[in-house]
């Protein structure tokens, strides 16, 4: 099977998002085609635009040049701000079959939600009396509001899925009832069975699982866990508890974990944020027994030392020899991990593996019962929400497979490109990652408001533009006569002499479009640039023109990277086009407008030290200066051209124009143009 | 390689005249490399003609097209119908793709866009210069890969002239003296006492123009 290339973010995410292409519609400050890509894929973006654990940022490539992108900030933007609403209605069923859907957190949500758009008849069954699972009942809602989960799944519904909540399984019913029903079982239930550490003591009062008090919060409960409060364990539930515990007004709250900071899974922002907020971190320490008389009133500690890698590639902790220590505590909250609940499952005839998770066939949620579908934390025990849901939805393609009989397996074709090379990296120009603005300290303390409070529409402008767009660079075509001028003028020096022609390396290539600009043969094309959308804006922006402004029509191109929301400088008579680089303006594109009835052109220019690749402005002043000529050839005046720097006032050229008057090409009729 | 250059756009509208259909004919091999009169400036000069036919009044319709050379009949043959359709072709090809066209394009009318300059060297991002004159009688071999055909006015084969100036041309201060750069080239390769050979007249008949080549005589 062909291997296609993506780049290292979309390679990462479980669901195969197109990151960079979202990104790019958030470069040009569209958030409607932002959304639209990544609806392609995901139903639920503003839940995952806050929580999800980011595979993508980890392999981000910008990192090699100073931090990545805020690719999950920049989701929740175009979730927030998108004119765009779609509207959702049912589907139309194309198929008889019907599937019960046991358990709504995000794998059963995804499920659904594939299922549905296939043309099947989906039920939900979900034992709580709010849909969502863990999204609804569990995690905090200073980092994902409720409204938001519930917004999102009624989007879901209303594919004509239908939810009935407050049913158990093995109360209400068993899988074997579902089956003379439905044409196929699909379980979702999870994994929210706390662990315990093997300690003594672990059943005194005041020892609390992590994932129960989390869902008691969110179930409206305030219970007040008590003045010295010690949280076991690393990763979000640990912090979440922890981080609500001082929300509900513990003095005293820290967080236990018995490897260190460069191995908690929670990741150093939540650990940052938790800290801000007065959360204590105590690091390579494991609990052995928890004491006191008639609730708990101390733990007892040991100290580790961090050894050779395990299974999981993080550093095996070891007991330190003697070095046991008592800390007090009134209140202990175990979050060292959960397994799922599978009495039931048990029960219904399920085969449960040695770690107490559902054995399915593969990723494809196969169990050894006809039509009984699995997938998400129930057999892999706990993951993140998006691994839920890149599970859910491979189980969706199966249950589809099984009723259709049409034989397939989950194939993973795609291949990353390889890290940049360091003397690229190097001459990438450094700009600093966005900070997600944030409720103050005073502000989070006693509330549980959303901390998070999103990037501001030029944030998200300028992080998004930060992209390097790894992947869709420059490709060599045919037309190639092996001049070598990509070769001189790339800023980055990528383009080398291949044997027959140039050769770009993909990887490397920083999308730049000056060798797709200079190149004579017109053979470069480069992915992010269509040179026709360019003609089409254009043209639109002379016909808006010619309508708001018959006396005078100015079209003006400006630099995104200078200039993210907006151009340098509004006028009436001016309309402005976005360019990514307006170094990559070539001498047709540039009179291009005077052709189809433009009274003059202006061009931007960024300040020679600030060119997001290198010497753009040289190449675009190089460009004006053979269009300016060309204008004066042509009889055309070349004051109507103009260059400026971003700052530059543009009052004196506005002045020149009306003293030249209409471009003489609109008294003709329209230009014919003929290009074979 | 060839290079050539545009004509002055003066000229090139003076040559079409009162040519109504006109087509911008590009080549893909010599004019592309040195950046001159390959699709990109074929596209630009359509673009300039047509904006400049339509300032003076005319009526114009020009159109562009890029072959990939101009010298071979079986290009030019490809696109025979196309070029029948214009009144004129202008050619950004060198001298040798205009007359092919008119060699194998019997009733088209074809236009040169160019001034051919010279058989040039890469000298840099956009710049060539002029290295070798096609003088049909090689002599590189005795003077270290320095032709004295091209660096030197005179063109003389053996040894400087009297009128060098501490090593530069009397004709212009910004010529290095060929012969002294080929004295301290063969210096460099230890043959100096090759240049003690000498070379004798060149065979000028062998620029009896046309000249003629074939793989089999």
């Amino acid at each position: 099977m062909p291997k296609i290339v993506v780049p290292p973010c979309q390679a990462a995410c479980p669901i195969n998002t197109d990151v960079r292409g979202y990104v790019a519609a958030l470069a040009r400050d569209d958030a409607d085609e932002a959304i639209r890509i990544i609806r392609r894929v995901n139903p639920l973006p503003s839940v995952c635009g806050r929580i999800c654990t980011r595979h993508c940022e980890s392999a981000c490539r910008r990192s090699q040049v100073d931090a990545p992108i805020s690719i999950r900030a920049l989701k929740r933007y175009a979730a927030e701000h998108a004119d765009l609403r779609v509207a959702v209605n049912p589907v139309p069923r194309a198929h008889t079959e019907s599937i019960a859907i046991i358990g709504s957190g995000p794998a059963g949500l995804t499920a659904a939600h594939d299922l549905a758009l296939l043309g099947y008849a989906v039920t939900i069954f979900e034992a709580r009396p709010v849909l969502g699972g863990l999204l609804s009942e569990g995690i905090p809602k200073y980092r994902l509001p409720k409204e938001v989960v519930q917004r999102e799944i009624q989007d879901i519904l209303s594919l004509g899925i239908q939810a009935n909540t407050s049913v158990s399984l093995g109360k209400d019913f068993t899988i074997e009832g579902l089956l003379k029903i439905y044409g196929a079982v699909f379980i979702a239930v999870g994994s929210q069975k706390s662990l315990h550490p093997e300690c003594e003591g672990d059943d005194l009062p005041g020892v609390w699982s992590g994932i129960e008090f989390l869902k008691r919060i969110d179930r409206g409960d305030s219970p007040y866990p008590g003045e010295k409060v010690i949280v076991i364990g690393g990763g979000h539930t640990a912090i979440d508890a922890a981080r609500t515990c001082i929300r509900l007004g513990c003095p005293d709250v820290s967080v236990v974990y018995r490897r260190s900071l460069a191995e908690i899974p929670a990741g150093r922002e939540e650990v940052e944020q938790a800290e801000l907020e007065g959360v204590k971190f105590i690091y390579c320490v494991a609990p052995i027994k928890f004491s006191g008389e008639g609730r708990v009133q101390r733990v007892t500690f040991i100290r580790m030392n961090l050894g050779e890698p395990d299974e999981s590639g993080r550093r095996r902790p070891v007991p330190l020899k003697d070095s046991e220590f008592e800390l007090a505590a009134d209140a202990v909250i175990l979050a060292i991990g959960y397994i799922p609940d599978v009495e039931d499952l048990k029960r219904d005839g399920l085969k449960i593996g040695r770690k107490g998770t559902i054995l399915v066939k593969d990723d494809s949620g196969i169990t050894d019962i006809e039509g009984v579908f699995a997938a998400g934390d129930v057999v892999t025990g706990p993951m993140s929400v998006i691994e839920a849901m890149a599970s859910g939805r491979k189980a969706a393609g199966a249950i589809h497979r099984y009723f259709r009989n049409i034989p397939g397996s989950l194939v993973d074709n795609r291949v990353s490109l390889r890290a940049l090379d360091e003397p690229i990296a190097k001459q990438i120009r450094k700009v600093d990652r966005q900070p997600m603005p944030r409720l103050t300290i005073s502000a989070r303390k006693d509330t549980f408001e959303e901390v998070d409070l999103g990037y501001t529409r030029e944030q998200a402008s300028r992080e998004a533009l930060r992209c390097l767009n790894c992947g869709a660079g420059a490709s060599v075509g045919i037309n190639c006569a092996a001049c070598l001028n990509c070769v001189r003028v790339c800023p980055f020096g990528i383009p080398a002499p291949g044997p027959q022609m140039a050769e770009i390396d993909i990887s490397q290539c920083q999308a730049c479009g000056i060798c797709a600009t200079e190149c004579p043969a017109s053979a470069i094309r480069l992915s992010t640039d269509d040179p026709d959308a360019l003609r089409r804006e254009t043209e639109m922006a002379i016909r808006r023109a010619h309508e708001e402004n018959p006396e005078l029509a100015v079209i003006g191109y400006y630099c995104r990277y200078h200039d993210p929301i907006g151009p340098p400088t509004e006028r009436d008579e001016l309309y402005w086009i976005g360019r990514c680089c307006t170094g990559r303006l070539h001498e047709s594109q540039i009179l291009y407008p005077f052709e189809i009835g433009a009274d003059g052109v202006v061009v931007s220019a960024c300040p020679g030290d600030e060119c997001r690749f290198k010497k753009g402005e040289y190449w675009l002043a190089e460009h004006v200066q053979v269009a300016r000529t060309i204008l004066q050839q042509t009889g055309l005046s070349d004051d109507r051209l103009v260059l400026i720097g971003a700052e530059d006032d543009i009052a004196e050229f506005f002045e020149r124009l009306e003293s030249l008057g209409m471009n003489p090409l609109r008294k003709g009729k329209r230009l014919e143009h003929d290009r074979r | 390689m060839i290079v050539a250059e545009v004509k002055p756009f003066e000229e090139i509208m003076g040559m079409l005249g009162d040519s109504r259909k006109i087509l911008v004919l590009g080549c893909g091999s010599c004019v592309t490399v040195c950046m001159s009169g390959g699709e990109k400036q074929a596209e630009l000069l359509a673009s300039a003609i047509r904006m400049a036919g339509n300032v003076q009044g005319k009526e114009i319709s020009v159109s562009d097209r890029t072959v990939l050379r101009q010298c071979d009949a079986e290009f030019i043959r490809q696109i025979e119908d196309a070029l029948r359709r214009y009144d004129v072709v202008l050619s950004m090809a060198c001298g040798a793709g205009v007359q092919g066209i008119t060699e194998w394009m019997k009733n088209v009318v074809v236009l040169p866009a160019m001034n051919t300059r010279f058989i040039g060297l890469s000298d840099g991002q956009g710049r060539w210069v002029e290295i070798c004159a096609a003088c049909g009688d090689c002599v590189l071999g005795t003077t270290g890969g320095i032709c004295p055909v091209t660096s030197c006015p005179k063109g003389i084969l053996n040894g400087p002239c009297g009128g060098n100036k501490r090593g530069k041309c009397e004709v212009s201060p910004d010529i290095p003296c060929a012969w002294v750069r080929i004295y301290e080239r063969m210096k460099e390769l230890g043959r100096l006492d090759d240049l003690k050979k000498e070379v004798g007249a060149k065979n000028w008949s062998r620029k009896q123009m046309p000249g003629r080549y074939a793989v089999r005589p």
